[in-house]
């Protein structure tokens, strides 16, 4: 049926959709969603016609078209100030009643004049157009694309502006209206979208990123959560204000590791590395499989039996002088792939996200109401409100992940190592993931250390790059 | 020749002694690892005990080295190797013992008394000597100088485990004792108890026992229910299946996985669960067969419980050691060549409820056994919580043991001690029910009830369930592993 083909447009304000590919088989009903300005509604106003074709082409697009959107409503609104201006008579003109907008000759008068009626809008049939408030003049859009015998309609945010009452009506009445013609709405709210809408079409920077089949839980869940993260105003939860963390001397490094050699018996992995995190420093460390990334990191965290043997200095401790393995971890949130494997306990999505504060693999302490408070609110930020009672383990991979990172990021630590914290992740979870690291990094509290392969792969707000190579030695 | 310390105590006292066990409150516990802050900490030995509680040690701020043997050290044995590449100081018993404040003696049982009298005239006065195992004590009668405080701290897991969950911040479950014959300074449990805190124990729970009622328990669990029936009952059930003509990887494979999977649902719920999970006819089946086991084996039970308190056992054990342990190499190699050893298990599918359903005869046999120790070891003077631990707690870490290395490694891995009374048990055992295998068929191992019907009679179904929740070692269960829940929340 319709078809866009590669197509890039641009449209008068210079903003372009680039290589759109997207079909619309008969039957399918779509949503298009995506974050503020990420190119929803340009979208769906290709399919109106609208815009300059760059390259690319498209077929089949509909010929009759009911348009409801902001954009539309703008341009009839427009015209009617025109027509004012343009009359030469010296009478103030009310401009167009609403009877004439609404009854055109595109207009089916039976299902215009049962709409008119559901809308209640009888009593405004005689009024001028442009005197109508914005929910009126909504209805009145949506009167006329509802009852011109399209074969395409257009919604863009239809129940933006409506009453209650209004809004349930519209709802019903798309319910028969789907069983004949193919509906393309868009909306920023996933909790809006109605049971018949069959597909979703995910935008970013104005590409079509996502195409999710809404029988396929699992992406719609991600998209959800995606959704979820780009368009709430995202903000990293409270931290516990019970907590009974020592507080770090600002003047000193978080971490100071001086001639670092890490060895086995027959190798010798790293050595004389010298390294210095002072607070507020965002670091990524890069480097082949095999270069010691991990080693590295243990040893910042106590994982390493040779933590004891070298030169370390770690908030406040020169390590190996009586302090507890706990009493580094407390400033540490930590993410790898070798925690989730060794995360394999039957708790609770919830009881996952609290035990980053008692840095616990399982939950072995009685947690305070705040924590739990905190909890929800992480849950309520990963697009997971609600299912705090769940089993972890019965989670997806990529879900399990998020749940990870929450539990690191939890009791707002100063360093927080996120050891290639994407790897098994899909291009949805990995967005997510990168959108909640650069949230942190931004947020000044906490220094992060990002590990990935490729020092190309960069993130905003991480400006320290260490990058290892392959000893000669273990080559 | 050694003197048994047991047999030396008057009666009261033996009474007293073996009824030491009590469950600690995490309140006792606030000082944390304060008592040993400072203090120089060496091991002797490090294999999976010693290294794996040095490493929790250390990790608890604790000063921690190692001390082996010269020649280990020359050769750069294994243990040589855990202390050094894990970065710790190692040296010779002359290089350190004299430095340490404690001294935790983490060789096995059979090397104690030599260690011991090979390191005591090199600690320093007033230091501390730490057994993880009470048997050199009690048994071999070992009289330590005077001036020492002696003190056991036992995880109740294998070494791996100990450290496993420190990692996961975490413990094990921890059995604590002071030797009151040698605590000078009154600063025994103050130490034991920051140990505990050090290796992660507190957190899991902590039992304050004594040398003698952490003797006697555990040689009657590990000989009997443990390490004896399971090896007992693998052999039995494994020759009856062959006789039958079933196929011998699915035999083998049933039986290698099946006390794994069957002592499973006993740590969760208790010999009740355990038996909840067949259905209605075949728990009755399983019942009436364990209280048939349970009326042959209860001698044998009361016989090896009686060696074990009047010393007959460590002593006679003790005779082989000085005699090159030819009982005892001898009796490991032969349960090499057993079929049940030596047949692979298959690679077909047996899913986790037929291990239940086509293994109701182990079933009976795991009830009988956990509950003839239980009523054995109350019966003769020791505490119900140190009965329940020795017997119902510790069976699925040998069923596990089993699982990973079937008969012959199980017997490797565990103490000589413990592999010494297995065989006792073993060959007593395996004759004790040559009579009663005789009448067993397929319906109760390999192949399970004719599935039919279901039907059961009431009043026998009920007679039986109450039977089993009105066990004794089931009360004493649920205390204990509600305890345990308080603490790990996630089991």
């Amino acid at each position: 049926m319709l078809q866009l083909h590669d197509l890039s447009v641009e449209f008068d304000e210079g903003f372009q959709l680039k290589h759109i590919n997207w079909q619309i088989q008969q039957h399918q009903h779509w949503l298009i969603t995506g974050a503020n300005g990420a190119g929803k509604s340009a979208l769906a106003a290709v399919l109106a016609g609208y815009g300059e074709i760059l390259a690319g082409s498209t077929s089949r697009l509909p010929t009759t078209i009911g348009w409801v959107s902001f954009e539309a409503q703008a341009q009839l609104i427009q015209a009617e100030l025109k027509k004012d201006d343009a009359d030469i008579l010296d009478v103030i003109s009310l401009g167009t009643c609403v009877r004439e907008i609404i009854f055109t000759n595109e207009t089916d008068p039976v299902i215009a004049g049962e709409l008119i009626q559901k809308f209640e809008l009888e009593y405004l049939l005689e009024r001028a157009f442009r005197k109508l408030s914005t929910g009126e003049t909504r209805k009145v859009m949506l009167i006329k694309a509802l009852s011109c015998h399209a074969d395409l309609l257009i919604l863009d945010e239809p129940f933006d502006g409506l009453d209650q009452a209004s809004h349930t009506m519209l709802q019903n009445h798309l319910t028969h209206v789907v069983k004949h013609t193919p509906v393309v709405m868009v909306l920023n709210r996933f909790d809006e979208i109605p049971d018949f809408i069959s597909h979703i079409a995910y935008m970013e920077d104005g590409q079509l990123r996502h195409q999710v089949n809404r029988e396929d839980t699992q992406a719609f869940n991600e998209l959800y959560q995606l959704l979820h993260l780009k368009t709430t105003h995202l903000q990293v939860p409270d931290s516990d204000t019970d907590n009974t963390r020592p507080a770090l001397n600002p003047k000193e490094p978080l971490v100071k590791l001086s001639n670092i050699c890490i060895k086995h018996t027959d190798m010798v992995l790293i050595e004389n590395l010298n390294w210095c995190i002072q607070p507020n420093q965002h670091w990524q460390l890069s480097g082949p499989n095999g270069s010691g990334k991990t080693a590295i990191l243990s040893l910042i965290t106590g994982d390493h039996p040779q933590c004891y043997t070298n030169d370390i200095f770690v908030f406040g401790f020169q390590r190996g002088n009586g302090e507890s393995i706990w009493q580094i971890k407390q400033h540490i949130g930590y993410v790898s792939t070798a925690l989730q494997w060794e995360y394999r306990v039957g708790t609770s999505l919830a009881n996952v996200i609290i035990s980053g504060f008692y840095d616990s693999i399982g939950l072995y302490s009685k947690s305070t109401d705040q924590q739990k408070h905190i909890a929800n609110q992480w849950l309520e930020l990963l697009g997971m409100q609600g299912r705090g009672d769940q089993p972890f383990n019965k989670l997806s991979y990529g879900d399990q992940r998020l749940l990870l990172i929450a539990r690191a990021m939890v009791k707002h630590p100063p360093l927080l190592i996120l050891d290639e914290p994407c790897l098994g992740l899909d291009d949805i979870n990995r967005q997510l993931v990168l959108a909640l690291i650069e949230k942190v990094c931004a947020a000044k509290e906490t220094s992060v250390i990002y590990v990935n392969h490729h020092a190309q792969d960069r993130i905003a707000g991480i400006d320290h790059y260490l990058a290892l190579e392959k000893s000669a030695d273990n080559a | 020749m050694s003197n048994n310390y047991f047999n030396t105590l008057p009666l009261r006292e033996q009474l007293e002694q073996l009824a030491k066990c009590r469950f600690m409150h995490m309140n006792e516990f606030t000082e944390g690892v304060e008592a040993l802050k400072g203090k120089k900490m060496v091991i002797i030995g490090c294999g999976a005990q010693g290294l794996n509680q040095g490493l929790n040690l250390r990790d608890s701020g604790l000063d921690v080295s190692y001390t082996l043997r010269q020649s280990a050290i020359t050769e750069k044995r294994q243990s040589f190797k855990n202390a050094s590449e894990n970065g710790f100081t190692v040296g010779t018993y002359e290089e350190l013992i004299p430095t340490a404040d404690i001294v935790l003696n983490l060789t096995p049982d059979k090397q104690h008394s030599p260690v011991v009298a090979a390191v005591m005239p090199l600690m320093k006065q007033g230091a501390c000597l730490s057994y993880s195992h009470g048997f050199n004590i009690v048994e071999e009668g070992m009289k330590v100088r005077e001036d020492l405080t002696v003190i056991m701290v036992a995880p109740k897991c294998p070494g791996s485990e100990v450290r496993a969950e420190y990692v996961r911040g975490f413990g094990v479950p921890t059995l604590i004792a002071v030797h009151e014959d040698n605590d000078p300074q009154g600063h025994g449990l103050a130490l034991a108890k920051a140990y505990a805190v050090g290796t992660g124990g507190h957190k899991a729970g902590v039992l304050m026992s004594s040398f003698i009622a952490e003797v006697k328990s555990d040689l009657m669990g590990e000989q009997t229910i443990l390490c004896g029936m399971l090896q007992t009952g693998s052999l039995l059930c494994f020759d009856k299946m062959i006789e039958k003509g079933m196929d011998a990887g699915y035999a083998s494979k049933l039986i290698q996985y099946g006390w794994e999977t069957i002592t499973e649902a006993l740590k969760y719920g208790g010999v009740t669960n355990m038996l909840d999970r067949l259905s209605n006819p075949a728990k009755i089946k399983a019942f009436d067969l364990s209280e048939e086991l349970k009326v042959i084996m209860r001698p044998l039970y009361n016989k090896h419980q009686d060696d074990i308190i009047n010393g007959t056992f460590s002593a006679t054990m003790m005779a082989d050691w000085a005699n090159d342990d030819v009982n005892l190499l001898g009796w490991r190699a032969a349960t090499g060549e057993t079929a049940f050893e030596k047949t692979p298990a298959g690679d077909m599918e047996i899913s986790e409820q037929e291990y239940f359903d086509h293994g109701i005869l182990m079933v009976a046999m795991v009830k009988a056994g956990v509950e003839l120790a239980f009523e054995t070891m109350t019966a003769a003077g020791i505490i119900a919580d140190s009965a329940y631990y020795e017997s119902l707690h510790e069976t699925p870490l040998i069923a596990n043991t089993i699982a990973r290395k079937k008969l012959y490694e199980m017997n490797a891995t565990i103490s000589d001690t413990a592999e010494y009374g297995c065989y006792l048990y073993n060959h007593a055992c395996l004759p004790l029910l040559a009579d009663f295998m005789k009448g067993m068929d397929t319906d109760v191992i390999g192949r399970g009830l004719a599935s039919d019907d279901n039907g059961v009679d009431n009043a026998r179904l009920i007679e039986v369930n109450a039977a089993l929740r009105d066990h004794p070692v089931e009360a004493i269960g649920a205390t204990l592993r509600g305890h345990m829940a308080d603490m790990k929340k996630i089991v």
